[in-house]
């Protein structure tokens, strides 16, 4: 019942909707009492013989008149209750979505996107169900009891409604006893069908190792024998399911044979007539969805309240990122200081993510991060990023430091391209001026021939209107990459990090969108972690990471002068480089 | 799972399409006929037994209750007991048929889930090139399981139905002329289906678009949420989505209506209607005959066991719909016939020595450009056979059609000096090995992902094998070692482990050719420098045909074939290349001035 008080912010805030609603209701299930009281009153007339065209039109009449009336009765409560518990539901999508829009990383890294979904989905029509099938349960089932046990009462006969309406509960109370027991059988058949999905979406994905191994058949095998496993958990469902009708047919059948003998016997002295009983008989039919819907109150009322919980919970998460709302409004034009004595990501307290990166990279310069993978680049470029506050140290841009600007202001001025860059489902168009719609096609073509991706875009269907991401045409990684470059230049940041986002380029291409960076950013800071040294060779300060610390530092002529890591790497990687530029010259030169 | 089908939801499917999908869905069941007969007999007793309660009600009231006399007790006894176990057995026909109605359509559904996932296995990589993974995951599932709510259409469709039918048997034997004015109602019935079918269809595809624009639109945003926070765009989402939520808000209250307009008060008001006309009827007649309670009775109960389960079948049209919908994706994967490339029939041939043997092999994948032209060279026994070109230029093709994963249109593959179509597949799978670009894991434990399915495999052979590729030294330091568990997809392994888990699978499984797409991964040097390792020892004794990618595996090949535009445009070993002085010439120089520095 707690989850009523907990939604009776959304119930207060439509009180017009749910008064309306509940008083249809009302009138809905007063209507409904008078058709039996009619039958069995014009069922006594009838055997009397006392049938006048005039108490014909009376008593057809009046039928007619409660149906049409309950028919507009019950289309005004359904719309109202219902609208109520659709508008509950978008109301609370709305502030999640709202919430996931301004989460931090963190957020993301300890709940998975398909959780998220869940909550936005599953969870919400649990609590849609308490505005709508809870409130009907309630209010309805209690409404028609107190009603038809007085209508009972008062048409027919106190004594004989007392015993014919004793066995009902027990039929309430048998839903509410099956209802877990169907609720676990359910929850059983879902996980079978996630274990199914699961298989299926292994063996597609990895189809290609399967038929290498010539294991078609016995890939089926294994299937087959998930939904042989299947097949049993859901007969359990079906086994139970098929228990709740029967239960009721039971149950009404004692008040039945109460009807039949105390009823009958009543007749048969004369305390109430044969159209009384007709009567009777139609009020005990009106009693079986109330107790249904009682037994299955408490189920919908527990699953919402754990939905809205879990709801609850998500929106109670704060961002660790703190808005300065008193922050500086636009990015200062300066050095890039880094003063990090200390920094351990929140969800690993034992190891030391960065230790001592102290660096300066001056306006208009160009910074190399390398080192291989986990060695700290990232987690480098994830606090400047500001995805985390939380660390020993400052980092400062223009003399100010990073957490004195407006969240807005900073990230705005910095353009950030990952390895793996996500495309949204629209326009190439639409994709490169994804943090300003308001550019123009001039702009956008601009900054792609910056990221060399225009001449690729020209060679797509619909040029810049082809669409992409899931639906629409397939990128190469190297396309993708491109064009998140694009659409990180179309800005034109102070500052641009490019987070190993030239790895699926090629040797040639890659110089190409680096000689342009430098051509078009003379006094604009630009920061690269690759993997690749071609990447960063021209940088004018190249920093190795190893563990989190700077291991080795310098101008790539310095650094291969120490003959170290980034030495030995250079002379390894130089191989693949050449081969692959000379092989697109060839190439070149062939066409 | 949030689907996209919008092209499905957005056209409706023509009728005739419709009873086609209906048509085949009830002809797979074949196998569960029995079954479903079984469930629909009992329905039909069940039907006929809920009209038998309340005829007995009505015969007692007709016969005994009218008169001022007390009615035997031996006889209110009798007539208790009897709708008691009317009644009892009512119960028991209504929950076995619901349970074994259920129970067919599972197995009906699950058989139809394996027939799409057995179908999926005969197709060729053409067809997994082209459809994406995700669409095929959900025919296999979601969309077998919305085959449920058919089947439950069915089921009470049929009741209702026998409901109907047992009703107006019940009618009959208490007044016949009643019996045939009631049957006035049915066009009424009738009319409302059809009026709510019509009406509510166009309305929930349109809700469900919305619903799956709406489901899109969280999934891209939480996906995407990088890029939005990085770019600044929270509000711009916030406010596309605050109107795709609308848009669904909207939809959905739509489809409430058009339900409150429709279906349960509608048949509520049918049914007062009918009551009036009968009571009508029957006041007409008490003025010329006499008329027993137990007729009012009897007939307005039946008209509740008339109108009852219609609002049922009038509530599944829906999920009906959707049920057919995906019948309809299904049938589609069934019907299609991108299957692999079929061996000859009696293909019974063996690999003994692992000779290959390219002649003037020609393959086109869209039957209009040309990736392989006239490729020619044989792989001998125990060589290693090199593949050098540009992305494009044909290397990726010449596996493809060696592994039978798209059919050549011309020339011959022999191997062993047969063709390859004469080879079994069971043979061609099991001596040729594969080393994939990017290798997958399966969900299990490490040891499972190197033996795959075959049990026959022991232990000392999986190990032997991760010894071999040289795996066994991380394997081993993992907790649980070869026990450990593997996730989908292999996450908490790097790229260079997954490598040497996939390389040990191919080992195991001891090859006569091996097959290598090398891998492009970003792997540490130091991994790096395992895999050479492994891959050398790997080569020795195999027939190995190798795309390379880095120069330093290719010079001790026995035949490097120099790839553009799926041409062989130069070939020979390194030093009859190099003396060429063509392109190899070319990019040996370069490798010449590397090798100083790295070993």
């Amino acid at each position: 019942m707690s989850i009523f008080s907990k939604l009776m912010w959304f119930f207060k805030a439509n009180k017009r909707l749910y008064i309306l609603g509940l008083s249809f209701l009302l009138l809905t299930e007063i209507s409904q009492m008078v058709s039996p009281a009619l039958i069995g009153r014009f069922t006594d007339i009838l055997v009397a013989r006392e049938v006048t065209s005039q108490n014909l039109l009376i008593y057809g009449g009046g039928i007619l008149l409660f149906s049409i009336l309950m028919y507009g009765f019950r289309y005004a409560w359904i719309t109202h209750i219902f609208q109520g518990s659709a508008l509950l539901e978008r109301t609370l999508r709305q502030q999640l979505f709202d919430h996931y829009m301004q989460m931090d990383t963190t957020f993301y890294q300890r709940r998975r996107t398909g959780d998220l979904m869940a909550h936005a989905t599953n969870d919400l029509s649990a609590i849609q169900r308490v505005a709508s099938g809870g409130v009907l349960m309630l209010v309805d089932s209690i409404v028609i009891i107190i009603f038809t046990v007085i209508s009972m009462a008062f048409v027919v006969d106190w004594r004989l409604t007392l015993i014919g309406v004793l066995p009902l509960p027990l039929l309430a109370w048998g839903v509410r006893y099956l209802s877990p027991k169907i609720r676990r059988a359910f929850t059983a058949s879902q996980e079978a069908f996630s274990r199914l999905s699961n298989k299926s979406q292994e063996s597609i994905a990895g189809i290609k190792a399967i038929k290498t191994l010539g294991q078609e058949q016995q890939d089926v095998a294994s299937f087959t024998s998930e939904v042989q496993n299947t097949i049993a958990i859901n007969k359990k469902v079906a086994r139970i399911d098929s228990m709740f009708g029967p239960m009721a047919t039971l149950v009404m059948t004692i008040s039945y044979v109460v009807m039949v003998t105390y009823g009958g016997s009543l007749v048969t002295n004369q305390t109430i007539t044969i159209g009384q009983l007709v009567s009777f008989s139609t009020y005990l039919g009106l009693l079986v969805w109330p107790m249904f819907g009682l037994g299955q109150l408490f189920n919908v009322l527990e699953r919402g309240n754990a939905s809205y919980m879990r709801v609850q919970e998500i929106l109670a998460e704060k961002s660790a990122i703190i808005e300065d709302e008193s922050g500086r409004e636009t990015l200062a034009h300066g050095d890039v200081t880094i003063n990090i004595d200390e920094f351990k990501y929140p969800d690993d307290e034992t190891t030391t993510a960065l230790s001592d990166v102290h660096l300066t990279v001056k306006a208009g310069e160009t910074l190399g991060l390398v080192g291989r993978v986990g060695a700290g680049k990232t987690t480098l470029i994830k606090l400047l990023l500001r995805q985390f506050d939380d660390y020993q140290g400052n980092i400062t841009v223009g003399g100010f430091d990073i957490k004195q600007y407006k969240l807005k202001a900073y990230l705005k001025a910095i353009g950030y391209v990952a390895q793996e860059n996500f495309l949204f489902s629209t326009t190439v168009l639409d994709n490169i001026r994804f943090a300003d719609l308001t550019k123009t096609r001039e702009e956008v073509e601009a900054a792609a021939k910056k990221a060399a991706f225009h001449d690729d875009v020209l060679g797509f269907p619909a040029g810049y209107e082809t669409e992409v991401g899931e639906h629409g045409v397939s990128l190469s990684g190297g396309q993708k990459q491109r064009l998140a470059i694009a659409r990180a230049l179309i800005v034109d940041p102070e500052i641009l990090i490019l987070d190993d986002a030239l790895s699926a380029v090629d040797a040639r291409t890659e110089k190409q969108i680096l000689g342009a960076l430098k051509a078009e950013r003379q006094d604009k800071t630009t920061i690269i972690a690759a993997h690749r040294i071609s990447s960063v060779m021209n940088a004018d300060e190249i920093i190795v990471f190893d563990d989190g610390q700077i291991k080795e530092r310098g101008t790539h002529a310095e650094l291969l002068a120490l003959n170290g890591w980034y030495a030995h790497m250079y002379a390894q990687q130089q191989l693949a480089t050449q081969l692959d530029e000379q092989l697109s010259a060839k190439e070149e030169n062939n066409a | 799972m949030p689907e996209k089908n919008e092209s499905v939801w957005a056209k409706s499917i023509p009728v005739k399409e419709q009873l086609h999908v209906i048509w085949t869905l009830i002809k797979m069941a074949k196998p569960f006929r029995a079954m479903f007969i079984w469930a629909l007999s009992i329905g039909a007793a069940f039907a006929l037994l809920q009209a038998a309660a309340p005829r007995v009600i009505s015969y007692y009231m007709t016969n005994y209750l009218h008169q001022t006399t007390s009615v035997p007790l031996q006889i209110t006894i009798s007539f208790a007991v009897l709708v008691a176990v009317i009644r009892i057995l009512q119960a028991i026909t209504d929950a076995l048929n619901a349970y074994y109605f259920s129970v067919a359509g599972e197995y009906a559904l699950e058989d139809i889930r394996v027939r799409v996932f057995k179908k999926l296995h005969t197709l060729g990589m053409r067809f997994f090139d082209q459809v994406p993974a995700g669409s095929l995951v959900t025919r296999v599932n979601n969309d077998t399981a919305s085959l449920a709510d058919f089947w439950r259409f069915f089921m009470e469709l049929t009741f209702a139905v026998m409901s109907m039918i047992g009703a107006y048997i019940g009618m009959w034997t208490v007044d016949v002329k009643a019996t045939l004015l009631m049957l006035v109602v049915v066009p009424f019935i009738v009319a409302s289906i059809i009026a709510y079918q019509r009406f509510s269809s166009s309305l929930f595809r349109h809700m469900r678009e919305r619903l799956s624009a709406l489901n899109a639109k969280i999934a891209e945003s939480i996906t995407g949420i990088d890029v939005i926070q990085e770019f600044y765009q929270e509000d711009r989402f916030k406010k596309e989505f605050s109107r795709i939520n609308g848009e669904y808000f909207n939809a959905r209250f739509k489809m409430v209506k058009a339900d409150a307009l429709l279906l349960e008060p509608m048949i509520d008001m049918l049914l007062g209607g009918a009551t009036v006309l009968i009571l009508w009827y029957f006041g007409e007649l008490s003025m010329h005959t006499v008329v027993a309670a137990g007729v009012i009775y009897a007939f307005t109960t039946y008209l509740n066991n008339i109108f009852g389960p219609l609002e049922n079948i009038m509530s599944l049209f829906s999920p009906f719909q959707e049920g057919l919908v995906s019948g309809y994706r299904i049938l589609g994967i069934l019907a299609d016939e991108t299957y692999s490339p079929a061996q000859n029939t009696n293909a019974q041939g063996d690999i003994t020595d692992g000779k290959i043997e390219f002649k003037h092999v020609n393959f086109s994948y869209d039957g209009q450009h040309q990736i392989l032209k006239d490729l020619t060279f044989t792989a001998n026994p125990g060589e290693t056979i090199a593949l050098v070109g540009h992305t494009g230029s044909g290397k990726s093709s010449t596996i493809n059609t060696l592994m039978r994963f798209y059919e050549f249109q011309s020339g011959e593959i022999l191997i062993d000096g047969q063709d390859i179509r004469d080879v079994s597949m069971k043979n061609l799978r099991q001596k040729m090995g594969l080393v994939l670009q990017e290798p997958f894991m399966f969900f299990g434990d490490v040891a499972s992902n190197i033996r795959m399915y075959d049990d026959s495999i022991s232990d000392a052979r999986v190990r032997e094998a991760a010894e071999f590729v040289g795996a066994n030294t991380f394997i081993e330091k993992l907790d649980n070692q070869y026990r450990a568990k593997v996730q989908e997809g292999g996450s908490g392994f790097s790229a260079g482990e997954k490598q040497l888990i996939s390389f040990a699978r191919t080992i195991v499984q001891d090859p006569k050719i091996l097959i290598l797409d090398e891998a492009t991964a970003n792997v540490d040097t130091e991994t790096e420098t395992l895999i050479q390792k492994s891959l050398k020892k790997m080569r020795e004794n195999r027939t190995t045909i190798a795309i390379a990618h880095r120069l330093s595996t290719i010079k001790d090949a026995n035949l490097i074939l120099v790839l553009d535009e799926g041409r062989v445009v130069e070939r020979g070993t390194h030093e009859s290349l190099l003396a060429q002085r063509g392109r190899y010439y070319d990019l040996y120089r370069l490798q010449g001035a590397n090798d100083a520095i790295v070993e």
